[in-house]
């Protein structure tokens, strides 16, 4: 079996039908023990997790792992006592903003890469690739410099302004969104085009009626993995953020780090405020659970 | 950020043939196409890749050969050319090799533990049962939570007072400090398995799958005991996934800044001071920016020695079934 069909195989649906006797790889009890080994791996740190964020502050410094007092306080102080609301705004707007207009590039940019030939289209889609493995750390001094710059030059401000961090979240997010809507737009079937064209119909209008109905879930999917490279980001939060505009991860970052020496630590809070950080992602992840799942197989990330 | 590497989306591109045509579906059609190409459609993402990524990536070489910090920073385009002396000042006089040591030693160590558990995960879920798509989604909670999140969560956890502390105290062990000291290597390895497994069950999976039903059933008439089964049969399935999960993961644990950052905060612990947190160290808190450049270009080259190697690899692979498509 050759590795192109492998791969192709692997992408597509599985196979059904198979009967469970034929296709089983171990006994019972083996899959049984291993199956419950990394769910408890899994699983325990998280019930933590969510026990310490139901509890009181005390409770969790007390060393509780069942709250001895269930109460969905923490949950109200967070708001106040770390000012999560503005970072979770703000990580909204600029991740949603990249999400967006990523998806809208990312597709234009396919469509012309997947259905026209031109010089140096090889190399970009090499360069597509290829850019996905640059590490942030070389990249963030050298955009920080660019980006404080040309701030001065036209006299604007851009570190420290949202602005700075969409621009950087959308170039990120390109390569590996347009690679996403590269490898969609070749599965779709070239007819319904071919057709348009003969009706008369130009690229844009291709493109809007006929290639972006058909290709949603590949938008759906490039734009989520846009909206998490915002979200997660720390590297570059942490340096072209003021307080006012820091995004959740840096608010709940600096709320961490304030912890150590002081008087009493606010665990429970913490807890209650990871969770909230992580709400929006694991949100997304069920709700398009069916896209990302497919899209994750065919081309996972992180 | 720019670390996360898509998967299988690499090697779709790598198993093709080298050099050749990308498909041949997208070379046909010239006729109907090669007057009106709406080119300027590319005009968007390729000046901002252009601005923010290919000219920064000169600026950083540029930058690690001039003599840059906090003074000379406003006037970067003048500041003198020191050639050679920030590589040779990074690899003589910082923790640059320490830290290379550290963050390849821990990617590795992370890679070698998370296979077998991604591996076994996939496994244990090959068969349909009741309660199997719970299991599987309880298996992505890991990969679903963002890594900062992670990194609080288990910052929390494992606070001197904290609860990891309090239980192993009770079951009469004192493991001391988790964040600080020596211990704090290991903590850092834990908590990447902790998070990183579910990529390599991931990639796995779709190795899996991509078993025909037939080589079940012949192993099945061979009368094949399951291990040796799986060791024989299964196994060599796996490995090109597997391979490909095992480069990408240790690319990923190398280029992990957000775990440690927000685990041990900057700067870190000396024996956790992974290579990109030097690196952020010697810009943003030392503000020996043209030195800072040199490691982040040496770290560069660190990540294209496997990535090449790989490459190389597939390559190899994809001219022996050449002559039998």
């Amino acid at each position: 079996m050759s590795t192109q069909t492998r791969t192709r195989s692997a992408t597509r649906t599985p196979r059904k039908g198979r009967s469970a006797e034929v296709t089983r790889l171990m006994p019972t009890w083996l899959i049984a023990v291993l199956t419950t080994l990394l769910c408890v791996l899994v699983l325990v740190p998280v019930a933590y997790i969510f026990l310490a964020s139901l509890n009181s502050d005390v409770g969790v410094a007390r060393g509780e792992f069942w709250p001895s007092q269930f109460s969905l306080e923490s949950y109200t102080k967070i708001w106040r006592s770390v000012g999560l609301g503005k970072g979770i705004i703000n990580s909204l707007v600029v991740s949603g903003a990249v999400a967006v207009v990523s998806a809208l590039i990312a597709i234009g940019t396919a469509y012309v890469l997947v259905r026209f030939s031109f010089l140096g289209r090889l190399t970009m889609l090499r360069g597509l690739l290829g850019l996905q493995s640059i590490p942030g750390t070389l990249m963030l001094l050298p955009v920080f410099v660019l980006f404080a710059s040309i701030g001065a030059w036209v006299g604007i401000t851009i570190i420290g302004t949202l602005w700075g961090l969409f621009i950087a979240y959308l170039t990120f997010a390109l390569p590996f969104s347009t690679w996403v809507m590269v490898t969609y737009l070749r599965g779709l079937p070239r007819e319904l085009e071919e057709a348009a064209r003969i009706d008369g119909a130009s690229n844009m209008g291709i493109l809007f009626r006929i290639i972006v109905p058909l290709s949603w879930p590949g938008i759906v999917v490039s734009g989520i993995f846009a909206f998490l490279l915002g979200w997660n980001d720390v590297l570059f939060a942490s340096i072209f953020t003021k307080p006012n505009t820091a995004t959740a991860a840096i608010v709940l970052q600096v709320f961490s780090a304030s912890q150590e020496g002081g008087a009493i630590p606010v665990y429970s809070q913490m807890m209650a405020a990871a969770l909230v950080c992580a709400a929006p992602v694991v949100i997304l992840y069920f709700i398009f659970q069916r896209y990302l799942v497919g899209g994750l197989t065919a081309g996972g990330v992180k | 950020m720019t670390s996360e590497i898509a998967g299988n989306t690499l090697r779709d591109e790598a198993t093709r043939p080298a050099g050749g045509p990308p498909a041949p579906q997208n070379k046909k059609r010239k006729g109907v196409t090669e007057r009106d190409r709406p080119l300027w459609l590319l005009a968007p993402g390729g000046l901002l890749i252009a601005v923010i990524i290919l000219i920064p990536l000169v600026l950083a070489l540029y930058m690690s050969l001039i003599d840059l910090d906090q003074y000379t920073l406003r006037k970067w385009l003048t500041t003198p050319f020191i050639g050679v002396e920030n590589f040779v000042e990074a690899l003589t006089k910082t923790d640059l090799l320490r830290s290379i040591w550290i963050s390849v030693s821990f990617a590795v160590v992370s890679t070698i533990v998370t296979v077998p558990l991604g591996v076994a995960a996939v496994v244990v879920t090959q068969n349909p049962y009741r309660g199997r798509a719970i299991v599987r989604a309880v298996f992505l909670i890991p990969y679903v939570l963002p890594s900062f999140v992670v990194a609080t969560v288990w910052r929390t956890m494992l606070q001197p007072d904290g609860i990891v502390n309090s239980v192993l105290h009770n079951v009469g062990i004192d493991p001391g400090l988790w964040l600080n000291g020596p211990m704090s290597y290991w903590t850092l390895i834990l908590v990447e398995i902790w998070a990183a497994w579910p990529f390599i069950y991931l990639l796995a999976l779709a190795g899996l799958q991509s078993v025909d039903h037939e080589v079940h059933e012949a192993a099945a008439i061979d009368g094949a005991l399951w291990w040796r089964k799986l060791r024989e049969v299964i196994f060599p399935y796996l490995k090109g996934p597997v391979s490909l999960a095992f480069l990408l993961g240790t690319l990923n644990h190398i280029n992990n800044f957000t775990l440690p950052f927000v685990l041990f905060g900057a700067p870190a612990p000396a024996d956790v001071n992974v290579l990109p947190i030097l690196v952020y160290v010697t810009s943003f808190q030392s503000f020996r920016f043209g030195l800072s450049a040199a490691m982040a270009v040496v770290s560069l080259i660190l990540i294209a020695i496997p990535l090449f190697i790989y490459l190389r690899a597939v390559k190899l692979d994809v001219s022996d079934d050449g002559g039998k498509k």
